[in-house]
C-alpha cells in the first residue's frame, strides 16, 4: 500500500517537474493576449472565456477545472467580474502556489458605487468591470504581468521584462496615435448595450445618452425602449454600440426607428476577424466608431 | 461656459504685441503673425472645448454618485462606521434562498410502491407553502482552511425546526490537487446529490433521488479528493460517513456506517458543447432505517451504484442567450438484510434484491429569462420475497414512473419563478397530475455555481 500512495504521488508530481512553460489560466481573451505577448514562447495559456461569451456568465465547466488545476498564474479582469464562477475554480482546483493576478486591482475604475443594492441590477460593488475597452489599461498591466512570470520563472525573467518594456513604450505610441485618430469622436453621443463601455467612452471623451438593458444585465424590456426612444429624440447620435456576445436585437430596433446605426464592436480579441491582437482591436474598434457603421 | 470672454481676454494680451511693431511690419510679417493667431486660436478652442467636456462628464459623474446616496445612508457615515468596525471586514459572506410554492395534486396517495422512502423523499405538501429557507454562511477560515454552514429553516406541524443542512471545513491548500472535507455535506453520489435543491432544473427531485437517497444524501463524515494534472478534468474521491443519513440509519457511531466512492470527468466538445460523468458508490449497513412514517424498517447492507451524465450546448458557449442542457442519472440499489412493514405485519422478512431507477431531463433556455424543461423518470422494485407480499415494498408489478413538463422565468440570476405540472403513477392504479407554482429567490451573497 505504502509502495503504491509513493508511486501513486511520483506519478503526480512527475508531469508538474517536467514541464518547463509557465501555465496561465487567463479569464478573458484579453489577458490570455497579453500574457501571450509578454510570456512568449516560455508560457502555456488557456482562455476561459471566449469573445463570443459574456464574461459575467461562464460556466465553472469541467474543463476549466482541469486548466486550474494546472495553473501557475491566474490572470483575470477582477472587480467581481468572475465572481459567478471563478470562486468554484479557485475553491476545487487552485494549487496553494497558483498566484492570483487581478487586473482590477492596478488601475483606476469607474462607477465605483457608493452604495450598491441588487434592486439597481447586476452592479459591481467595486466598480465598472469592464476594463478592457481602455487601451491605457493593458498597457498599465504589462509590467505588472512581467513582474509575476519573472518570479514565477526566474530563469527567463530578463526576457519577460524586455518584452514588458517593449511592449509599453510601443503601446505609448500606438495610444497616442489612435487618441489623435480619435479626435473627431470628442463629444459625440452613443447610446449603448450595457454599460460595458465606460472605459472606452472616459478615454475617447465620448458621451453615453443611454442605455438598452433598463439596469445591468436585465435584458431590455419593451417599455423601457421606448423611454430609450424619447430620450434620443432630437438628439446627434453617433451610434448604437452592441458586443459579440450581446443579442443585437433591441438595437436594430431602435436603429430601424430612428436611423442610427447599429455599430458592434470586438470589444475584446477574437471579437471580429479584424480584431485578432490586442493591437487591431483597438485599431478595428477606432475605425468602426469613426466610420459609424459595421463595416 | 466663458470660451468667448477666454478668447477676447487672450486676444486682448497679444493685442499690443501685434499693434506696436505693427508700424514697421511688413506684409509678409503680417502675415506670420495671422497665422500664428490663428494656430493659437485653434489651440485654445480645443483646449476648451476639451474642458468643457471633462466639465460636463464631472458633472454628470457627481449626479451619479450623488444619487444612490441621497436615497439612503449617507457615504460619509458609511465609512466611518465601517472604519471603526474594522472585525466586520472578516465576517463570513452571508447568503439567504427564500422558496415557497402553491401545489395542487389530484391523487390522495402519493406512497411510492415497492419501496421504502424516507421522510425527505415524499411528495411536497399541497396547497401555499413555505419550502425551506436556507441561510449560507461563508468564509475562509485562515490560509488552510475554508468553512461552510447552511442552515434550513421550516416550520413542521406548527413548529420552527431548524436543519443542519451542511456544516464542513475545508483544506484549501493542500499540493496535487488534494482536498479534505469534514463534517457534514451533500455528498456526490450521482449528479444532482451534491447541488443545493435551488439550483434544481426541477421543482422537485426526480424519483430515483427521491426513494433512494431520500432527496439529498449529507451525513456527517472525513472525505477526501484529488483532481489529477491532466488536460481531460479527472476527480476521484473516497469518504467514511456517520451513517445516519437515508440511506442509512440508525448508527450509533462504533463503527463508520457508510462509505463513498467517486470518478468524475468531464470536458469539452468544441467550443459549444461540455460534459461531465461520474460513476460513484455508496455502501451503507444501517442498523435500522425507518422509512415510510417509520413503518419500513431494514437492516442490513445497502449499496447503491450511481452513473450520471450532463451535457450542455450553447451556441459559441454563450450561454445568455440560449443554452440546452441534457442530463440523466442511473441507479442500482442491491439490499441484503431484513425488511419489516408493521402497517402490513410482515415481521423481519430476509432480504436480497436488487432495484433500479433512472431519469432523463431536458431544459433549453430559449431567451435570456425563460427556460423550458421536461424530465422522465423511472423505478422498477424488482422481485419481492413471498413474505414481503402485500407490504409497501410489493409494487405488484407495476414500475412507477414521473413525467414533468417546466418553464420558469428569471428576471435576474437571484430570482426565479417556475411552473410545473407532472404526471406521477406511482403505484398500479394511482394517478396523480400535480400542479406546482414555485419562486426561488436569493438574497445577499451569492454563492457561485458548479457545472
Amino acid at each position: 500500500m505504502k509502495y503504491f500512495i509513493t508511486s501513486f504521488l511520483c506519478l503526480l508530481v512527475l508531469p508538474l517537474a517536467a514541464q518547463a512553460k509557465v501555465n496561465i489560466f487567463a479569464c478573458e481573451p484579453e489577458w490570455g493576449a497579453l500574457a501571450q505577448e509578454i510570456g512568449g514562447d516560455q508560457v502555456d495559456v488557456t482562455v476561459a472565456a471566449s469573445a463570443r461569451q459574456d464574461p459575467h456568465h461562464i460556466k465553472a465547466k469541467p474543463s476549466l477545472l482541469a486548466a486550474m488545476r494546472k495553473a501557475d498564474l491566474v490572470f483575470c479582469n477582477g472587480a467581481s467580474l468572475e465572481a459567478g464562477w471563478l470562486p468554484v475554480l479557485q475553491e476545487n482546483a487552485a494549487r496553494p502556489d497558483t498566484v492570483f493576478l487581478f487586473v482590477a486591482d492596478y488601475v483606476t475604475k469607474l462607477g465605483v458605487a457608493t452604495k450598491v443594492d441588487r434592486s439597481m441590477g447586476d452592479v459591481h460593488p467595486d466598480g465598472n468591470p469592464h476594463l478592457v475597452t481602455d487601451p491605457r489599461n493593458i498597457m498599465r498591466m504589462a509590467p505588472v504581468v512581467a513582474d509575476r512570470l519573472a518570479a514565477i520563472d526566474p530563469a527567463h525573467a530578463a526576457e519577460y521584462q524586455d518584452r514588458a518594456s517593449a511592449f509599453h513604450s510601443r503601446w505609448q505610441s500606438l495610444i497616442a496615435g489612435w487618441g489623435k485618430k480619435a479626435a473627431s469622436l470628442q463629444g459625440q453621443n452613443v447610446v449603448v448595450y450595457h454599460e460595458g463601455w465606460a472605459y472606452l467612452l472616459d478615454w475617447l471623451k465620448i458621451r453615453q445618452v443611454a442605455a438598452l438593458e433598463p439596469k445591468p444585465g436585465i435584458p431590455p424590456s419593451a417599455s423601457h425602449l421606448q423611454d430609450v426612444l424619447k430620450s434620443v429624440e432630437g438628439k446627434q447620435i453617433k451610434a448604437i454600440l452592441v458586443s459579440p456576445y450581446q443579442n443585437p436585437k433591441a438595437a436594430e430596433w431602435l436603429s430601424e426607428k430612428t436611423g442610427i446605426p447599429v455599430v458592434g464592436l470586438a470589444y475584446t480579441v477574437g471579437g471580429n476577424d479584424r480584431a485578432d491582437t490586442l493591437e487591431h482591436l483597438y485599431d478595428d474598434t477606432i475605425d468602426r466608431l469613426i466610420r459609424g457603421q459595421n463595416d | 461656459m466663458s470660451s468667448k470672454f477666454l478668447w477676447a481676454a487672450s486676444t486682448l494680451a497679444l493685442f499690443p504685441a501685434i499693434i506696436s511693431p505693427s508700424y514697421a511690419a511688413s506684409d509678409a510679417e503680417i502675415e506670420i503673425l495671422r497665422a500664428e493667431i490663428q494656430s493659437m486660436k485653434q489651440a485654445y478652442e480645443s483646449k476648451i472645448s476639451g474642458l468643457e467636456t471633462r466639465l460636463q462628464d464631472m458633472e454628470s459623474k457627481q449626479v451619479a454618485q450623488i444619487q444612490p446616496a441621497a436615497g439612503g445612508v449617507d457615504a460619509a457615515s458609511v465609512s466611518a462606521v465601517s472604519s471603526q468596525n474594522s472585525a466586520n471586514a472578516f465576517n463570513p459572506a452571508i447568503g439567504v434562498v427564500l422558496n415557497g410554492h402553491y401545489a395542487a395534486f389530484s391523487n390522495e396517495s402519493s406512497d411510492v410502491a415497492g419501496f421504502g422512502v424516507g421522510q425527505e423523499g415524499g411528495r411536497m405538501s399541497e396547497g401555499l407553502g413555505l419550502d425551506e429557507a436556507e441561510l449560507n454562511f461563508t468564509a475562509n477560515i485562515d490560509d488552510k482552511f475554508m468553512g461552510k454552514l447552511t442552515a434550513a429553516l421550516s416550520e413542521q406541524d406548527g413548529e420552527t425546526e431548524t436543519e443542519l443542512e451542511e456544516a464542513f471545513i475545508k483544506t484549501t491548500s493542500l499540493p496535487y490537487g488534494i482536498s479534505v472535507k469534514a463534517g457534514r455535506f451533500l455528498q456526490p453520489i450521482g449528479y444532482l446529490n451534491e447541488h443545493h435543491g435551488h439550483t434544481d432544473d426541477f421543482s422537485d427531485r426526480p424519483l430515483p433521488n427521491r426513494v433512494f437517497l431520500n432527496n439529498a444524501y449529507k451525513d456527517d463524515g472525513v472525505m477526501a479528493s484529488v483532481i489529477l494534472p491532466t488536460d481531460l478534468y479527472t476527480e476521484l474521491g473516497a469518504g467514511v460517513y456517520r451513517g445516519n443519513d437515508f440511506p442509512g440509519g440508525g448508527s450509533d457511531g462504533s463503527d463508520f456506517g457508510s462509505w463513498l466512492s467517486y470518478l468524475r470527468t468531464g470536458g469539452d466538445l468544441g467550443d459549444d458543447v461540455s460534459w461531465m460523468a461520474s460513476l460513484s458508490t455508496l455502501q451503507s449497513r444501517p442498523e435500522e432505517r425507518a422509512a415510510n412514517d417509520d413503518t419500513v424498517l431494514f437492516h442490513g447492507d445497502s449499496d447503491l451504484y450511481a452513473a450520471s451524465l450532463r451535457m450542455t450546448w450553447a451556441p459559441t458557449g454563450n450561454n445568455t442567450e440560449q443554452e440546452v442542457s441534457l442530463q440523466g442519472e442511473y441507479f442500482i440499489r442491491k439490499e441484503d438484510g431484513t425488511y419489516e412493514d408493521s402497517n402490513a405485519g410482515t415481521g423481519a422478512v430476509g432480504y436480497d434484491e436488487h432495484q433500479n431507477g433512472w431519469y432523463l431531463q431536458s431544459v433549453y433556455k430559449f431567451d435570456p429569462q425563460w427556460r423550458v424543461g421536461a424530465r422522465y423518470s423511472r423505478l422498477d422494485s424488482g422481485d419481492v420475497p413471498a413474505g414481503l407480499a402485500g407490504s409497501a415494498l410489493d409494487s405488484g408489478g407495476h414500475d412507477p414512473w414521473n413525467a414533468s413538463l417546466m418553464m420558469d422565468w428569471s428576471n435576474s440570476e437571484f430570482s426565479r419563478v417556475r411552473l410545473q405540472y407532472g404526471h406521477e403513477e406511482p403505484a398500479s392504479g394511482q394517478k396523480d397530475n400535480q400542479f406546482i407554482l414555485q419562486y426561488i429567490m436569493s438574497l445577499g451573497a451569492h454563492p457561485a455555481h458548479t457545472f
